[in-house]
């Protein structure tokens, strides 16, 4: 290890650096906005070290990470979402009246480093361990507020579920190392080419990896923690476990896939076709009778990672363009669909069952405008960015002629555009007796602002995000 | 200079999204300043633009500004660019122009509205989308502002929307016009799957070296844009959304009933003609429903009893003189009538709202009468542009460029829609003489208020001037648009002056002889109603859809749909039925997960052909 690796190792430092000084700082002194401000001047500090580290990209720093542009990339992507986290747990953090509120930036810091650690994983050890400094940060997180069973349910769920698929994963890894001898992708792929895995050992356990993968993916059939974990979840949580979380695991996925020498096998594909397609087809047969929107959200959540996986199965260049830019269209619309849900809360409660929303236009309507892109994105309509996201994606689907997965898409867009417009159509009902609304605090405020320039501006000037992605793309092919 | 094309319609734009955010809270003179500016600014670099044009045009006759590449996936990769040439020039002055006049008479005529910047939001969104439709260098572009008038049409019939009619009025023009779109975009679906490019020249050029000349597939394409085009400008058989359509507010009326977005389709057909010169049937076709159009709009003008009715049947008849000359071929005599007819017809409908603020809004001619001395600047401009809808000669815009698309219509087309134009324009100088005669002579029937102000008046004198003036320019616009100049023969000028001055003077003796105030006949009941067409619409299509909703109300039919509705809502049963809060049911999903990826792996798992024979062997 030498000065120019730690360069290369900047972000990460920084961020790990950040938590420790946040920590630190909650213990001479609690006071909630320090600690946030000390937080998010470490998630800045990191995101400064970005363009020295892209300098000297790309690296491979130990056998465990590489540093490239693609990582890079989900690096900046996960330090802006655990901005915008921070930012509106701020407000949600205050309304609960919580005694303890600071360490809640720690286990944000610690998480997203986890994930960053994931997207430059090269090696199965690191890919196991930024899956597990992200997990065990979130268990905390999603537990945090200790006013009611609801959240501790929750964090307990997911602490079970995950260990779970943990052990699944394990053993997956296990049994690469047993077959082939080596835990780095690099040379799993080179055994692989070599011929020296015995296909009945080197599958299954692949199949394995997948499976604990699809767990914190929460694609169908490993998604059922997910509409009860979202809902008891505070909302910026939930927020951050449907980005950054999701956001990571593809990424070492796709690292994964790529290094493997792509997507081209049958069991590959079959694999992720099956995922994707029941991903698909149970997060929107779910939705479709969900009176809770944070419920709705988790739902509809599990079908879009669906959607990515039929962007994942494309060719490698055309699918790492897609599925990054699926995943940015995705963040965008999900952090600002749960900043809304946030801003919304009121009193004790968060606004989550869909009655909240009744007439919101009416009482709300900037807020309501944003949660009506945010769907409209969702769903796909275009000028926002979720119309490129799914274009995207089915051209993915169709620039490798899976139709079958093409027509799945098809349909299940059309499906998820029933409950999407539902909220819709429940936001412009006459509005009943006025509840007095609280305040969007400015924070909160400038950020959704951001967010919903964002929105439209990728689905109206695209070319700049779509050429940052094709630079970086063209790191791991 | 040219450089500037972006500004026109992000001016507009940018006017709607400050009215449409900020539209409540800001005071009346400042949403009057941004709605009425936005559009002024953009006539003033449509003027600059179009004089440095003058000064030196572009090589080539054309300038593209590429704005930004939208996206680049799978091969498809659609522009945001803007076209500028003398047709979207000519387009651009007349949107912006008749535009910004109808904005400032808005800002009286709306004075008292509670919905003022809503209103003005919605006009400026329009100009805005009306721009972006004539620059568009890309059928894609084009086509999301051809929606984008559409919505706008939509929201300003129906801006009053708290009394029902309004809102079916919308509903209708939205629906039929949807007729006309879905036509349109099925048209560029064969056109991106056939030549794979949306630009607009690209397509021209690939069509004009791939298809052959009556190939089934121009023919189709061609004939599908025509559709769209009859829908947006209200062409037979979809004209019976225009004359509801009047519902909305006066200036909408003007603007975008019969200035400029009702021309789109006239536009769209000129933008394309190498296309449809590919398909000499569906030319035909186009001829076929502007002289059938022409005739029935100017029957049904004849027998309304409305004002502004009189004025949309008008409209649609005189919008089937454009389609008549583009049928044969007269692309630029069909464009300089769009200008023109912009002008004059502008006119008509803003001297029309004046009326009707006089009036409190009574608009039945018949009740009317005499406001000639009581409305004097609103009497002597509506008349300036009744002469030039009559087609008055020498001194009227409407003559030159009427005679031009007369002469073209003879020269190219033979002596049928040369006589069809001209029966045509015997009924236009008769319907619009009747009119001005109920209208502003004999003796008063209805209490009137003076004129208003200086708002209202400048912009009925501007148009006036242009519908006088706008016709002397007809052999440089010819020479701008085409690049040559067809004189008119003198004896065919002479024949169209004699036939519409007979029709002045047929209308002045029936209105000596009280014949227009006479009872109505069949005949006439029949023309009021606009050829019976939402009769028959109404017995063909409503009626029968009605009948067949309730003879099927148990949706036999949507068996099928239901079934897939039944799907979901059983599989959403059985999902929800799993979703029971219960860890161990997950892990069993965990489980059930693993082993059929396991599944997967163990059955697809193939020796790699690269080294099939150590692949399959076991290690020990």
């Amino acid at each position: 290890m030498n000065g120019t690796d730690l360069v290369a190792l900047g972000p990460l430092l920084a961020l790990g650096a950040a938590a420790v000084v946040t920590l630190l700082s909650i213990a001479v002194r609690r006071h909630q906005r320090a600690t946030a401000t000390i937080a998010g001047l470490g998630l800045v500090a990191a995101a400064c070290a970005l363009p020295a580290a892209a300098d000297v990209a790309p690296r491979q720093v130990t056998a465990l990470v590489r540093i490239d542009d693609f990582a890079l990339l989900y690096i900046g992507l996960f330090l802006a979402a655990a901005f915008a986290t921070i930012v509106l747990a701020h407000d949600d953090l205050r309304r609960r009246a919580e005694p303890h509120r600071e360490e809640f930036h720690v286990l944000v810091l610690l998480s997203t480093l986890g994930a960053c650690v994931l997207a430059t994983s090269t090696h199965f050890a690191s890919f196991f361990l930024g899956l597990e400094t992200s997990s065990v940060a979130l268990y905390a997180l999603i537990a945090y507020p200790r006013s009611g069973p609801a959240h501790a349910e929750a964090g307990l769920k997911y602490l079970l579920l995950a260990g779970a698929s943990s052990a699944f994963l394990l053993f997956g890894m296990a049994l690469v190392y047993a077959d082939l001898g080596a835990l780095s992708f690099d040379g799993f792929a080179a055994a692989l080419l070599a011929g020296r895995g015995t296909p009945a050992l080197v599958w299954p356990a692949l199949a394995l990896v997948v499976a604990g993968a699809s767990f914190k993916l929460a694609v169908a059939p490993f998604h059922m923690w997910v509409p009860d974990v979202y809902q008891g979840a505070p909302a910026p949580v939930t927020g951050f476990l449907a980005t950054v979380s999701k956001g990571a695991v593809l990424a070492a996925l796709l690292r994964l896939f790529v290094a493997l020498g792509g997507v081209e096998r049958p069991v590959v594909v079959w694999t992720f076709g099956a995922l994707a397609v029941t991903s698909m087809l149970a997060g929107n047969l779910l939705a479709l009778s969900q009176r809770s929107l944070k419920r709705l959200l988790a739902c509809s959540s599990v079908a879009h990672l669906g959607y990515v996986l039929v962007a994942f199965l494309a060719a490698a260049p055309v699918a790492l363009e897609a599925v990054t830019w699926y995943l940015v269209a995705y963040f965008v619309t999900t952090l600002a669909a749960f900043g809304v849900v946030t801003v919304l809360a009121g009193g004790d409660r968060e606004a989550d069952a869909l009655d909240d929303y009744r007439g919101l236009f009416w009482r709300r309507p900037w807020l309501a405008a944003l949660l009506t892109g945010c769907l409209l994105s969702l769903a796909g309509i275009p000028l926002t960015a979720g119309f490129l996201a799914k274009f995207y994606a089915l051209a993915a689907g169709t620039s490798e002629a899976r139709w079958a997965l093409v027509v799945a898409l098809v349909v299940n867009s059309a499906l998820s555009a029933f409950y999407y417009l539902r909220v819709v159509v429940a936001m412009a009902a006459p509005a009943p007796a006025a509840a007095p609304a609280r305040r969007v605090p400015l924070g909160a405020g400038v950020l959704l602002a951001v967010l919903a320039l964002l929105l439209v501006g990728l689905g109206v000037y695209p070319a700049a995000l779509t050429a940052l992605i094709r630079a970086t793309a063209t790191a791991l092919s | 200079m040219l450089r500037l094309a972006w500004l026109l319609p992000a001016l507009p734009f940018a006017g709607f999204v400050a009215l449409a955010l900020l539209g409540r809270r800001l005071p009346r003179a400042t949403a009057t300043a941004v709605g009425v500016g936005s559009v002024g600014l953009a006539f003033a670099v449509a003027v600059a633009i179009g004089a440095a044009w003058l000064a030196a045009p572009p090589a080539g006759g054309a300038y593209v500004q590429h704005l930004w590449r939208w996206f680049d996936v799978a091969g498809f990769a659609p522009d945001v660019a803007l076209f500028v040439d003398p047709l979207a020039l000519v387009m651009c002055g007349v949107v912006t122009g008749v535009g910004f006049l109808i904005h400032v008479y808005a800002t009286e005529y709306m004075r008292d509205e509670p919905g003022y910047a809503r209103f003005f939001a919605s006009m400026n969104l329009f100009v805005g989308s009306m721009l972006t439709l004539v620059l568009a260098d890309d059928l894609l572009l084009l086509y999301l502002g051809w929606e984008g008038v559409g919505l706008c049409s939509y929201l300003l019939i129906g801006f009053w929307y708290r009394d029902a009619a309004n809102g079916r009025a919308a509903r209708k023009a939205f629906v039929v016009t949807r007729v006309g779109d879905t036509a349109f975009a099925i048209a560029l679906f064969l056109i991106v799957r056939e030549l794979g490019t949306l630009e607009i020249d690209e397509v021209l050029v690939r069509a004009a070296a791939q298809w052959p000349a009556g190939g089934t597939l121009a023919i189709l394409v061609a004939a599908l844009l025509l559709a769209g085009a009859a829908g947006k400008s209200a062409q037979a058989p979809l004209q019976v959304w225009l004359p509801d359509a009047m519902a909305g507010p006066t200036p909408v009326s003007a603007l975008i009933h019969a200035a400029t977005m009702v021309t789109a389709g006239v536009y769209l057909i000129a933008r394309m003609n190498v296309l449809f010169a590919l398909a000499p049937p569906v030319m035909t076709a186009v001829m076929i429903v502007g002289a059938a159009t022409l005739l029935l709009g100017a029957f049904s003008a004849l027998a309304q009893r409305d004002l502004k009715r009189v004025l949309a049947y008008s409209t649609i008849s005189q919008i089937g003189y454009m389609f008549l000359a583009l049928g044969v071929g007269a692309w630029s005599a069909a464009v300089f009538h769009l200008m023109t007819h912009a002008f004059f017809k502008a006119l008509l409908f803003l001297g029309a709202g004046a009326v009707l603020l006089a009036t409190h809004h009574e608009g039945d001619v018949l009740k009317l009468g005499g406001l000639r001395r009581r409305l004097p600047v609103t009497f002597w401009t509506f008349v300036i542009g009744g002469a030039a809808l009559a087609g008055v000669p020498l001194v009227t815009a409407g003559f030159f460029s009427k005679d031009a698309i007369l002469w073209e219509a003879w020269s190219r087309g033979g002596p049928v829609p040369w006589a069809v134009g001209l029966l045509g324009a015997f009924l236009t100088a008769l319907y619009v003489s009747r009119v001005i005669l109920l209208t502003f002579f004999g003796e008063q029937k209805h209490a009137a208020e003076p004129e208003r102000g200086l708002r209202i008046q400048l912009p009925l004198v501007a148009l006036a001037a242009l519908s006088i003036g706008g016709g002397w320019v007809h052999g440089g616009f010819d020479r701008f648009l085409a690049g040559d100049a067809h004189g008119g023969e003198a004896l065919f000028e002479v024949v169209a002056a004699v036939i519409s001055l007979a029709g002045v003077g047929v209308a002045w003796l029936a209105w000596r002889r009280g014949l227009w105030a006479r009872p109505d006949g069949a005949l006439q009941r029949f023309w009021r109603s606009g050829w019976g067409f939402d009769a028959v619409y109404h017995t063909l299509f409503v009626r029968p859809y009605v009948w067949f909703a309730r003879a099927n109300a148990r949706d036999v039919f949507d068996r099928g749909a239901d079934a897939i509705a039944g799907l979901a809502r059983g599989g959403n049963r059985l999902l929800v039925a799993s979703q029971d809060g219960r860890v161990r049911t997950y892990v069993a999903g965990l489980a059930l997960g693993a082993v059929v990826l396991l599944a997967i792996g163990v059955i697809f798992a193939r020796p790699e052909p690269a080294g099939a024979e150590t692949a399959t062997e076991v290690r020990p």
